[in-house]
């Protein structure tokens, strides 16, 4: 706090309540997260046991022979310390060392895969195995205290093909944040650096778009999209594709759908972007596209990659449009979990599912780390006018 | 089993808990042309899908969108899946789009095995073929019962004096419990309960019948159960009192049958080899018990080419075999052969085959709509906002308008 | 910029929008006056239903849909009828004879006014809450040490980041039944809850869930203003003798309110649409919202159904009501865009 001139300190009162103010909220924030993390952890008996105590130390889990005992949770504990430490320190260091220049961002994306694939196998491969052979031999240290199991992890990702749900969510994402951003930072700019009235009628439309309740248009939506094929012949002849259940499809509704909230955005951050650098670059006789090409996209990365995050949040996260939009096999996570909450399912099912949600949160966590700053950053130069 | 897996695991939105300790689905013919099926997801179509799944080439999709999918997917051309998983409830569009095959040509090929109470027929057309049957019936607490020496209650009447002598004795937090979360679930209980008290929804001319003498005593039969009930009953579906059973909290419920397995699953069930099952209550001396007889079963599309459908009716037989029952006993109460009813069946026997017998659960247009329109009205009346007369009027009105925007009624 | 450039440059992301939000919300618009209805025909079937021991068979009168010979569809004719669906969502008479008796309850008892009640109730006193919320835990990370921020930072994302669905389920959860959070209260206050017996506690819930999930948002956002506060004016304000509370009254809040208007924006626009809320706690048998309305006319019932005219209509008037709420913040809008042509 040496930084800041006495005047701007806080007293005394004030720093204890803030402090405590901050700490509640974190609790707050972190609580059903981490309880819920708990849960995906126990047996069903326990997950759901009235006494908090049991779902966090997990008697009947243990008694069935899933427990850690003080060395399990002293190795585990510090590896995962490790991992997260060396995730802001080592990592960043060993992706801009190897990513080629400029492609710094997908060489975050295979840097954090990678690290993510190591993390798993050494914390679910390697340790277990080293832990199977020392917790007999340490007495008293090696016997169970926390009754913990993955089993339902284990359900979910192995038995029900958990993964290829992941892999859609991955190609639903990745394709809607991609076109989304593409689309969306022409007509961001376009609108930034138009200041005619059809721009500004062309924004509020796309506010009101925003507004639009999405149950609202997905009706219009399913018969157009299960009988594309009829509807499409006459133009494309035998190949006319039924769109229900296409990937392509759904990310071009969620693209679509993301579009309005996207460009408005993309546009208070163009337009914080001096007019003069595109100009400049005019008067030396670019087109437009020229000087969008050379002079601004050097310099929108920020207010793009924030912008992405939010149009990432949305695919990933949206269960309206794809649990009607995409059939069994090309199911994302979040409809295919919400299956199992619903009508038929048993106690263990829950708990799986709870696993499941878990394990859907788990990149978001993932994502919000490595981005943070970028986040902050991001709003910083656009959201605000300087 | 890896193998078998793996193809499986693509296309199974949600896979069924149910443990196939004995027996491994074996097919012996291979299927080489793709087959697809759309069914809701709960544990006796895992099952089946698991049978079908042995010969290869089957992608299942277990959704539980599928009353908003099937319909439009069956309505294409060609049809996006060529077999289809309905209940009595549920075949009503397919049936009224035509969407759906007669299937007698195709039993005669490769039904051998079928029996005549498997067959849904409208006007001598087979249209479906029942894998099972569903009903919601008594189930109960033996012990506590036994100790508290009461009988096993066969009038809702007694149930709710027995529930008053377990509220007395305190042995559990609720004497009671039900499915009636608002909506689909709490429409059901009074269709059942109407249907005990002898009524008739809809008359013959489409208008709606339930603001009457019958649809008061239902009203107050639920009302008067409610206060033996955890008092969050508005939001407690199947799974919800099942746990209930599970962890303990409540000694008597009118339950789906194809819960009963649940209650015996020694992973979750604190209560293992203690609830029985016993018929449905009777609303009224003389009555049926109250409630509704539903079969689940599979249809063929018809918008598939007649190679196309002989070969998933194939298929759709492989599921519906005896080693499907033999892998997953507990996961329904089977109509196909080989299946020898369990202590949890006996209930939904006894409710099924009681003399006046309770009524299916009617296919009609109309009865979904009076079905929605009950679950939408009658939660304000259980909330204490407006009294019986006044949401069966509402149910009344809420369907008028909906059989009207239907072109059902003028 | 000439006008074919910027249509160059707007042209794809308009393209979609026409495409998936206008032409379908086209269709909505007319589905609100039109009824199209299947042309129906009483006939007498016998039907046989499964059994557990036999079949069962009745012969009853059905209604059923005429299907053409020719197409394989069903017949169905469309008809205008101006506002005959509004009608059927709003019930003025009903509405009207409730008002004039001053009977509330009456009233609640039609859903799109009872649907209506929730959501603006519900709309405006989250705004004020995700604001201040949000803007309380920006003011205080942002006097935090620096080495605490970023663990801060990224706990506060979390309720925003987390999935609508598994975040409403979790905190349903923690109170459903006998939850954890349940029995605490139980304890502490020493007697009975039931959290989702009554209408009033399950508001609470969805309010508390809706702030809990958004104030993060609201959070970061304020936090990159603060960045931008120009420390000169805030120490020319210490130096004029302007108390701590002065100085956000009269230097923070200015610098941050484009923030704050963006904010209730996207806020406004967010709860008014409120709908997992209600899927997530179930709270469909207490209260509803505008988009559970149009979503329940949608929802097709076991035997097929849908209330596609009366959804029409109830998404028309949803939309009226977003429209209405954000004229003050348009009229804001279109004062910036005047001032800041290039």
């Amino acid at each position: 706090m040496s930084d800041t001139p006495r005047a701007m300190r806080q007293p005394m009162g004030l720093k204890i309540g803030t402090a405590a103010f901050l700490a509640f909220w974190c609790l707050l924030a972190a609580f059903p997260i981490v309880w819920i993390t708990l849960m995906s952890f126990k047996s069903p008996v326990d997950a759901f046991a009235a006494n908090p105590f049991d779902v966090i130390l997990g008697p009947v889990t243990r008694d069935r022979g899933n427990g850690l005992s003080a060395l399990d949770l002293a190795l585990g504990l510090t590896v995962l310390f490790f991992t997260i430490r060396q995730a802001f320190t080592w990592l960043p260091r060993k992706v801009s060392a190897w990513s080629p220049a400029g492609q710094v961002w997908a060489g975050w994306i295979i840097g954090v895969m990678a690290y993510a694939v190591g993390f798993i196998f050494v914390f679910f491969l390697v340790l277990p195995a080293i832990l199977g052979v020392l917790n007999p031999i340490l007495g008293p240290l090696g016997t169970p205290l926390i009754g913990l199991t993955t089993e339902h992890y284990q359900t979910i990702w192995v038995e029900r093909g958990f993964y290829n749900n992941f892999i859609n969510s991955l190609i639903v994402t990745g394709g809607t944040v991609t076109i989304s951003l593409t689309v969306g930072t022409l007509a961001g700019y376009g609108l930034a650096r138009s200041g005619s009235n059809i721009a500004f009628w062309l924004l509020i439309m796309a506010l009101v778009f925003r507004a639009l309740p999405h149950s609202v248009l997905l009706a219009g939506y399913l018969p157009v999209f299960v009988n594309s094929a009829e509807i499409l012949r006459p133009w494309l002849g035998e190949n006319a594709p039924t769109l229900y259940g296409q990937p392509l499809a759904v990310i071009a509704v969620l693209v679509s759908i993301n579009q309005p909230f996207t460009i408005w955005m993309l546009r208070s951050f163009f337009q914080n972007i001096p007019n003069e650098l595109d100009e400049a670059a005019r008067v030396d006789g670019c087109t437009h596209f020229q000087a969008f090409r050379w002079v601004i996209m050097p310099v929108m990365w920020p207010g793009v990659i924030t912008t992405g995050l939010f149009s990432f949040l949305l695919a990933y996260n949206d269960y309206l449009i794809t649990a009607l939009l995409l059939d069994g096999s090309n199911q994302t996570m979040v409809p295919a979990i919400a299956g199992f909450f619903n009508r038929e399912t048993t106690t263990t099912d829950q708990v799986v599912a709870v696993a499941a949600a878990v394990s859907i949160i788990a990149p978001l966590f993932v994502l919000v780390m490595v981005f943070q700053r970028q986040i902050v950053s991001g709003l910083t130069a656009g959201a605000v006018k300087g | 089993m890896f193998v078998k897996r793996f193809a499986l695991a693509g296309a199974v939105t949600v896979a069924a808990s149910a443990a196939y300790a004995d027996g491994q689905a074996s097919c012996d013919w291979e299927n080489t042309t793709e087959v697809t099926m759309l069914s809701a997801a709960f544990e006796a179509w895992m099952a089946v899908s698991e049978g079908m799944a042995a010969c290869g080439n089957f992608s299942p999709e277990l959704d539980q969108e599928f009353r908003t999918k099937q319909p439009e997917g069956f309505a294409a051309d060609p049809s996006l899946y060529q077999i289809g998983g309905v209940s009595n409830g549920t075949i009503t569009p397919l049936l009224n789009q035509g969407t759906i095959r007669p299937l007698d040509d195709l039993i005669a090929a490769h039904g051998e095995h079928l029996t005549p109470n498997q067959l849904i027929q409208i006007d001598g057309d087979t249209m479906a073929v029942a894998m099972m049957v569903n009903t919601q019936h008594l189930m109960f607490r033996e012990d506590i019962l036994s100790d508290l020496g009461i009988d096993v209650p066969t009038t809702w009447e007694e149930v709710l004096a027995a529930a008053e002598t377990i509220q007395e004795a305190g042995v559990v937090d609720y004497p009671l419990g039900a499915t009636m979360k608002s909506g689909w679930n709490l429409a059901q209980e009074f269709v059942n309960m109407f249907g005990g008290f002898g009524g008739d929804f809809v008359n013959d001319d489409n208008t709606p019948n339930v603001n009457n003498e019958a649809g008061l005593a239902a009203l107050d039969m639920m009302m008067r159960a409610t206060e033996y009930m955890d008092p969050e009953y508005l939001v407690s579906d199947s799974t919800y009192v099942q746990q209930q059973f599970q962890q303990g909290t409540i000694a008597m419920a009118n339950l789906w049958a194809s819960r009963g397995g649940a209650m015996n699953d020694e992973a979750e069930s604190q209560v293992v080899g203690l609830v029985a099952s016993a018929a449905a209550p009777l609303a009224m001396e003389g009555g049926a018990p109250a409630t509704t007889l539903w079969w689940d079963g599979i249809v063929i599309a018809a918008n598939i080419s007649d190679e196309e459908a002989d070969n998933a009716f194939r298929l759709a037989m492989e599921g519906l075999d005896s080693e499907t029952v033999a892998a997953a006993p507990e996961a329904a109460i089977w109509l196909i052969e080989g299946y020898t009813p369990n202590d949890m069946a006996t209930g939904a026997i006894a409710s099924a085959t009681a003399n006046p017998a309770p009524p299916n659960y009617p296919s009609t247009t109309q009865m979904g709509l009076m079905h929605t329109a009950l679950g939408n009205e009658l939660p304000a009346f259980f909330t204490g906002e407006v009294s019986a007369e006044e949401a069966l009027a509402a149910v009344e009105a809420a369907y008028t308008v909906a059989a009207q925007e239907a072109g059902l009624l003028e | 910029m000439k006008f074919k450039t910027f249509i160059w440059f707007v042209g794809p992301s308009l393209f979609l929008m026409v495409l998936f939000i206008a032409a379908p919300l086209a269709s909505v618009f007319l589905g609100s006056f039109r009824i199209t209805q299947p042309v129906v025909q009483q006939i007498e079937v016998e039907t046989c239903s499964a059994g557990f021991l036999a079949q069962t068979c009745t012969t009853e009168l059905q209604t059923v849909p005429l299907i053409d010979e020719e197409t394989g569809d069903i017949v169905t004719t469309t008809e205008w009828v101006g506002f005959l669906s509004y009608d059927r969502v709003l019930e003025p008479a009903r509405a009207w004879a409730a008002i004039t008796a001053l009977d509330y309850n009456a009233l609640m008892q039609i859903d799109f006014w009872s649907a209506l009640r929730f959501t603006l109730m519900f709309t405006l006193v989250t705004l004020p809450l995700v604001i201040g919320v949000g803007l309380a835990i920006a003011l205080a990370v942002n006097s935090a040490a620096r080495s605490l921020r970023g663990p801060i930072i990224f706990i506060s994302l979390l309720p925003f980041i987390i999935t609508p669905v598994i975040g409403s389920l979790s905190i349903y959860w923690l109170f459903v039944g006998d939850g954890i959070l349940t029995r605490g209260i139980e304890a502490w206050l020493d007697r009975d809850i039931a959290m989702f017996a009554q209408g009033w506690t399950i508001e609470l819930l969805m309010l508390f869930y809706r702030v809990w999930h958004v104030a993060p948002f609201a959070f970061v956002i304020f936090y990159a203003g603060l960045q931008t506060v120009n420390q000169d004016t805030l120490e020319s304000a210490i130096i004029d003798g302007a108390s701590r509370f002065d100085r956000l009254r009269y230097v923070v809040i200015p610098h941050l309110m484009p923030l704050i208007i963006f904010i209730a924006l996207i806020h406004l626009m967010d709860a008014y649409r409120v709908f997992d809320e209600i899927v997530g706690f179930r709270a469909e048998a207490h209260v509803t919202s505008l988009q559970y309305l149009t979503f329940d006319f949608l929802r097709p019932d076991d035997a097929g159904n849908r209330a596609f005219s009366r959804a029409s209509a109830s998404s028309m008037l949803t939309m009226l009501g977003i429209v209405v709420l954000l004229i003050p913040l348009l009229r804001r809008t279109w004062r910036d865009h005047k001032g800041s042509s290039h």
